[in-house]
């Protein structure tokens, strides 16, 4: 694997030294991003446009704890396309952006 | 310590807040992933709340109300992902305490918000401690109650304890006039000394003018000693002289000398001594009708009359009764070492339609009775027995209309005679057309 896509500094300045809590946050993360992954693409499938931002939204603080290279503006224009209720033409390239490094990611952070 | 539950279906975001107030280590921060799992946690009454806006299966408000229903001071710091100023408001006019938006800052936010809760508790622990203290000050440590009439005489008492006024307390039997008296004294600046208190009533006569002013040995047969009196005893410091009322006349007459000269001669000397006692007397009786009726000194009276200070009887004192039957459970439980003791609705109604003739002395003893025969933590209605047997006085006690006691009577007196209106208006020398128009009017139930 090439280049890191995560940077710890953020969380390693918020755990203050605490080893324990750089871990339990990325078991936290690694446990529950596939599933609201998977829940806002379910809603884009859907067409639920408001929903998928929702999930968004909800999704974008850990993307900024564990500076995912690149997916912070993406995941925000995804929050703010559902929001407004206004599908760009490029979501579906979005999404499957995001899905992709997002899981590029956690794959680095489990073989850390 | 201070107990914090952060509401928060984030998980991760969750973690991170409670990492962060936990690094205070006086902070025990618990996380809830729902409303519900929150609400069904909430009894263990947290000091301070974090409640996510957006929930999964409640909304914001909804759980605001349902914590205010429960603890209406808790503080609630609420976190919305979205800044929306209607929403703010609304909140914070329901009584949220903080609403902080989440963004790179909340963690800051919320730590400070923490922190304005730990001073806020820190200082409504210390008031509370002060006004406490400022109530002990003033209930005079013995002296237990919260009534208007009472706090009057605590003002006075409070004046009293500033000079060295002679002080007349009156009150019936039971009011606490001795109580009052070493208020005054522990309260003054003699508090240091002993105080010396004499009970008139309890002292033959005869025995009283040693008692009070003492005797060189060998001035009566059985005098094998010299004895200090306790105007002597009490120079410096303060001589209560109970039940003053009951002083026969001859002795007033050497107490106002006494009190004139502020000398004493001890009894069988000839020499005077010289005393200054601050004087408190206390009487059940009218002084000023018993020196009409000429059984008290009218110059004694003046000269003893000083600042009076009358004690309100028991039945006068609204709540206290309430204040007063707690505390001497309280204390009769500690005394005894008896788990404490809760007094019932019906045990309360029933002590405050009492009229208390012994006043707090006696309500003291119904209470430590009550606490011997109730079985339970609670002393209910059934284990309060009045001593008092005056059947007048309980029905006078629930002062209620004329009509009402009249038709109570008639209604008495119709049952025992079978209802025979004609008797009954024979016996209560009243017309029998009253009595069926009673009956008419639905006034009176036959």
């Amino acid at each position: 694997m090439s280049d890191l896509l995560y940077d710890l500094t953020q969380l390693n300045e918020l755990a203050g030294g605490s080893e324990e809590f750089v871990n339990t946050m990325i078991e936290t993360f690694l446990e529950h991003t596939p599933e609201q992954f998977e829940s806002m693409n379910q809603a884009f499938q859907e067409k639920d446009y408001k929903r998928m931002g929702d999930v968004a939204h909800k999704i974008k603080p850990s993307i900024d704890l564990f500076q995912i290279q690149g997916l912070g503006e993406l995941i925000r224009s995804v929050e703010r396309q559902g929001k407004n209720n206004e599908p760009l033409p490029d979501l579906t390239q979005q999404m499957a952006t995001i899905q992709q490094v997002l899981f590029d990611a956690m794959n680095q952070l489990k073989n850390r | 310590m201070l107990r914090i539950f952060v509401v928060e279906d984030n998980e991760l975001y969750a973690r991170t807040l409670q990492h962060q107030l936990s690094l205070n280590p006086e902070n025990e921060v618990s996380i809830f992933g729902s409303g519900k799992e929150f609400l069904k946690n909430l009894y263990l009454k947290p000091d301070v709340v974090s409640l996510d806006y957006r929930l999964p299966d409640m909304t914001g408000d909804e759980i605001l109300g349902k914590i205010r229903e429960q603890f209406p001071e808790l503080p609630v710091i609420i976190v919305s992902g979205q800044e929306d100023i209607g929403t703010a408001v609304n909140l914070l006019k329901e009584g949220a305490y903080d609403y902080i938006v989440k963004n790179e800052n909340t963690k800051d936010r919320i730590w400070n918000a923490v922190n304005h809760v730990r001073d806020r508790l820190r200082l409504e622990n210390e008031i509370e401690r002060l006004r406490e203290e400022v109530n002990t000050k003033y209930d005079f440590s013995n002296i237990k109650g919260n009534s208007d009439v009472l706090r009057r005489v605590f003002k006075l008492v409070e004046k009293a304890a500033q000079t060295n006024i002679v002080v007349s307390i009156t009150g019936e039997t039971g009011t606490g006039k001795e109580q009052i008296a070493k208020a005054i004294h522990y309260n003054s600046p003699m508090r240091k000394k002993a105080f010396v208190a004499v009970n008139m009533a309890a002292i033959p006569t005869e025995l009283i003018e040693s008692e009070l002013f003492g005797y060189e040995k060998g001035a009566f047969t059985g005098a094998n000693n010299r004895k200090i009196g306790r105007f002597e005893e009490a120079s410096g410091s303060t001589l209560f002289l109970d039940e003053i009322g009951e002083l026969d006349l001859h002795l007033q007459a050497k107490l106002l000398r006494v009190l004139q000269e502020k000398e004493v001669t001890r009894l069988g000397s000839n020499i005077p001594v010289k005393v200054n006692p601050r004087i408190i007397v206390a009487t059940h009786r009218n002084l000023a009708e018993e020196v009409k009726k000429g059984n008290f000194r009218e110059d004694l009276y003046f000269r003893l009359l000083g600042l009076p200070v009358e004690l309100p009887p028991l039945r006068d004192r609204g709540n206290d009764v309430i204040i007063l039957a707690k505390y001497f459970a309280d204390e009769f439980c500690k005394e005894n070492k008896l788990a404490k003791l809760q007094i019932g609705n019906a045990a309360q109604a029933k002590l405050m339609k009492y009229r208390w003739p012994g006043n707090v002395r006696e309500l003291k003893a119904v209470v430590e009775l009550a606490a011997v025969l109730c079985d339970g933590d609670e002393i209910g209605e059934e284990h309060l027995n009045f001593h008092s047997s005056d059947g007048i006085s309980d029905l006078m006690s629930e002062e209620t209309s004329l009509r009402v006691y009249t038709n109570r009577i008639i209604k008495y007196y119709l049952n025992k005679y079978d209802n025979n209106v004609i008797k009954v208006a024979e016996v209560l020398d009243i017309g029998k057309s009253t009595i069926y128009r009673l009956i008419k009017n639905k006034e009176i139930e036959i």
